[in-house]
């Protein structure tokens, strides 16, 4: 589908803060009580509308464990937003947020988004965390924040919503160069017309990029007398 | 999605073939895909999940789901290039195959099988009823392809190759298929007849570029591994590291390709010399000495230098960088039917070769352990690691995890990937020792032996 604008999202936090939950839930408008062990990454898609603007969000779901955190955090790079998830029944994964930070500001862009998220709501009796708490963290880095509750879908789409906003806004204002999709934002076939340049631009550049393949290359044969120049180096 | 992808081959085969930017006048792109591109389909990724995997900032690790089991608890990662391509190009295929006996056609009223087989001498054919039931044959598939120059051909070979594999074993079948040489025939005809078939459909498909393809099927107890190409297997048991093939590149196979250049000099179009020279020879050389090799040396010596020698060499190139007609650096695969030398008439297909070489490992006749394993990777894994590391890391890795755990090989593959592709610094990917990380696709299948041998 013709999208305007694709945002890049990633989640993090400790796991079984409920991070699939929510991508299920905002994706397929559905919870599941029991989720498989997220130990890679996973991936969930959906369009949404900001400004009479169609947005396709591309949501990448990571590992929260600690032996799978080094591979976590090679997928920061290249998002333009991040819920950082807590679960407010469990104060440890409250504790942990200023890691999480840290490793967030430490290997994204930095004018990536980040939403704080407080999930599980709905679990209002075994409440650890105060939402004052969450609100002061938020207030003290400058995050966004909600709490959320992936099983009864409150405040999920909001979640995903308002972080595209914020993102969408840092557009308008010019804060974030669209035109370098290392930044987790790649303009679409809606504008196309506008952008035509620019795609086929890339288009050309990967398809030259291949010629440096290790296992595949073209080299013109030179006229004879000429020296053969070194191959270029396959890496960037 | 699919139009995407449609352009997107469609700018490389301009970028092959036409040497320019555009693809619109290539031939063949006006044509449908023979099947849409897609990741390996016991990955069950969607459309979106595909989309988000050719992510070449981040470069996702793929794994093989929790939900999604593989034969013999196979574990299997993979990741994208780091943008040499828009797509993935690498392939693979994991699956339990039935041979069925044919029924009618060219052979009416043979002997019951079953009986002939336990009349075998040396008892050969007793295993073969625990294997299948009396009309046919099991056997387990894994295969790799790395493709280039476009994925069409790696699709298409991801799809197919299996069926020719089961038409050859069909022809067998009421033969003494026990007998390893008959598995390693119909292995090498399987390829055979796949390169054939991408050859007549090219006129009515798109079947973009080339691919290698590693082949590791289990039959009556015994692994065979085919390969054609310079993707790798080994086996690691006991820690010890069992090569279970050899890479094909202009350097490995110097000698056929200066042969069939020597004999068939219209093939060289007038371009290329068949001789080898250790750098390339300028016209202020003539006449001079200068060091050379043939077909007929592994060492080198003197000739005088003619004009006939300042064309450009067949092979060019050290090591990773050899190319056959400076074009490609791989010497088996299947496909590569259209590609020529740049800006010329020069077909590179006569000097490829589609047959794999075939190695035997008799698995049932070892005792192996839940560490033993074969690791099966695309070159993207074994340029960066050698077969040591990839030993040490698996072995440890597989080590620290609980031996009941079914999906320790998919994540000793995720961990391996990692291992190759490195992270991305400042200066390029990085992996250990600040050694440069594979830019290229990487795909690892982790097959555990110890199934082979519990195997009925
Ligand atoms: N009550 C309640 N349980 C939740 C909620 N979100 C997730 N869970 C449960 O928390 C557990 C972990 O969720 P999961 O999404 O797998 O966590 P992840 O490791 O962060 O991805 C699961 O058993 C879920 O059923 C929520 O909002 N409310
Ligand atoms: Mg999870």
């Amino acid at each position: 589908m013709a999208y305007a604008y694709l945002f890049k999202y990633i989640i993090i936090g400790d796991t079984g803060v409920g991070k699939s939950c929510l991508l299920l839930q905002f994706t397929d408008k559905r919870f599941q009580p029991v989720h498989d062990l997220t130990i890679g990454v996973e991936f969930g898609a959906r369009m949404i509308t900001i400004d009479g603007k169609q947005i396709k969000l591309q949501i990448w779901d990571t590992a929260g464990q600690e032996s799978f955190r080094s591979i976590t955090r090679s997928y920061y790079r290249g998002a333009a937003g991040a819920l950082l998830v807590y679960d407010i029944t469990r104060r440890d994964t409250f504790n942990h947020l200023t890691t999480w930070l840290e490793d967030a500001r430490q290997h994204s862009n930095s004018n990536m988004v980040i939403m704080l998220i407080g999930n599980k709501s709905d679990l209002e009796s075994r409440r650890e965390v105060k939402k004052e708490e969450g609100e002061a963290f938020a207030r003290e880095h400058g995050l966004i924040f909600m709490e959320t509750s992936a099983k009864t879908a409150s405040n999920v789409e909001e979640a995903f919503i308002n972080t595209a906003k914020e993102i969408y806004e840092k557009i308008q204002e010019g804060v974030f160069d669209i035109n370098n999709e290392a930044n987790g934002i790649k303009i679409g076939p809606q504008h196309a017309a506008t952008n035509a340049m620019l795609s086929s631009s890339q288009g050309g550049q990967q398809a030259g990029g291949l010629l440096l393949s290790p296992s595949f290359c073209l080299y013109p044969p030179l006229p004879a007398g000429l020296t053969y120049p070194p191959p270029p180096q396959t890496s960037p | 999605m699919l139009t995407r992808v449609k352009s997107a081959v469609a700018n490389f085969m301009g970028g092959i073939m036409a040497g320019g930017s555009s693809g619109e006048n290539v031939s063949g792109c006006d044509l449908p895909l023979k099947f849409p591109y897609m990741r390996p389909e016991f990955l069950g990724l969607s459309q979106d999940e595909i989309e988000c995997s050719a992510d070449h900032i981040s470069r996702p690790i793929l794994i093989l789901k929790e939900t999604k089991r593989l034969p013999w608890a196979t574990g299997y990662a993979e990741v994208i290039n780091a943008g040499k391509s828009a797509l993935n190009e690498d392939q693979a295929c994991c699956e339990v195959v039935e041979v069925k006996k044919r029924t009618g056609g060219s052979t009416p009223s043979r002997t019951p099988t079953a009986k002939r087989r336990s009349s075998l001498p040396n008892g050969e054919g007793v295993g073969l009823r625990d294997s299948a039931d009396a009309d046919g044959l099991l056997f387990h598939y894994w295969a790799l392809f790395d493709g280039h120059a476009g994925s069409g051909a790696a699709v298409v070979a991801s799809r197919l190759l299996q069926h020719h594999l089961v038409e050859q074993l069909q022809e067998v079948l009421e033969k003494k298929v026990e007998h390893e040489s008959l598995v390693v025939g119909a292995l090498e005809n399987a390829f055979k007849e796949m390169d054939a078939q991408i050859e007549r459909e090219k006129s009515v498909y798109n079947i973009s570029g080339g691919c290698t393809a590693l082949v590791a099927v289990f039959l009556l107890g015994k692994l065979y591994m085919a390969n054609a190409g310079d993707s790798r297997a080994i086996i690691i048991r006991s820690g010890e590291v069992i090569p279970m093939s050899t890479e094909f590149t202009p350097e490995s196979e110097r000698q056929r390709l200066q042969f069939l250049g020597y004999m068939q000099p219209h093939l060289l179009g007038n371009e290329f010399t068949h001789l080898e020279f250790p750098r390339r020879v300028q016209r202020k050389e003539v006449g001079k000495r200068m060091l050379y090799r043939d077909f007929t040396m592994n060492g080198w010596a003197y000739k005088t230098i003619e004009d006939e020698d300042l064309k450009f060499p067949l092979i060019y190139g050290e090591g990773k960088k050899a190319r056959v007609m400076a074009t490609i650096g791989v010497t088996r695969g299947l496909g590569d039917h259209d590609l020529k030398v740049h800006d010329s008439n020069i077909y590179i297909k006569p000097f490829l070769s589609c047959c794999p070489e075939v190695k035997v490992y008799p698995l049932t006749q070892y005792e192996h352990g839940a560490d033993d394993v074969l690791v099966m990777g695309s070159d993207g894994l074994w340029d960066v690691l050698s077969n040591e590391e990839v030993s040490e890391a698996v072995t440890g890795f597989l080590a620290n995890c609980d031996p009941d755990d079914l999906h320790r090989y998919t994540m000793a593959a995720q961990d391996l990937v990692m291992r190759a592709r490195g992270v991305l610094k400042d200066r390029g990917w990085r992996i250990s020792n600040d050694r440069l990380g594979s830019g290229d696709d990487i795909s690892v299948y982790i097959i555990p032996l110890l199934h082979g041998n519990r195997q009925p």
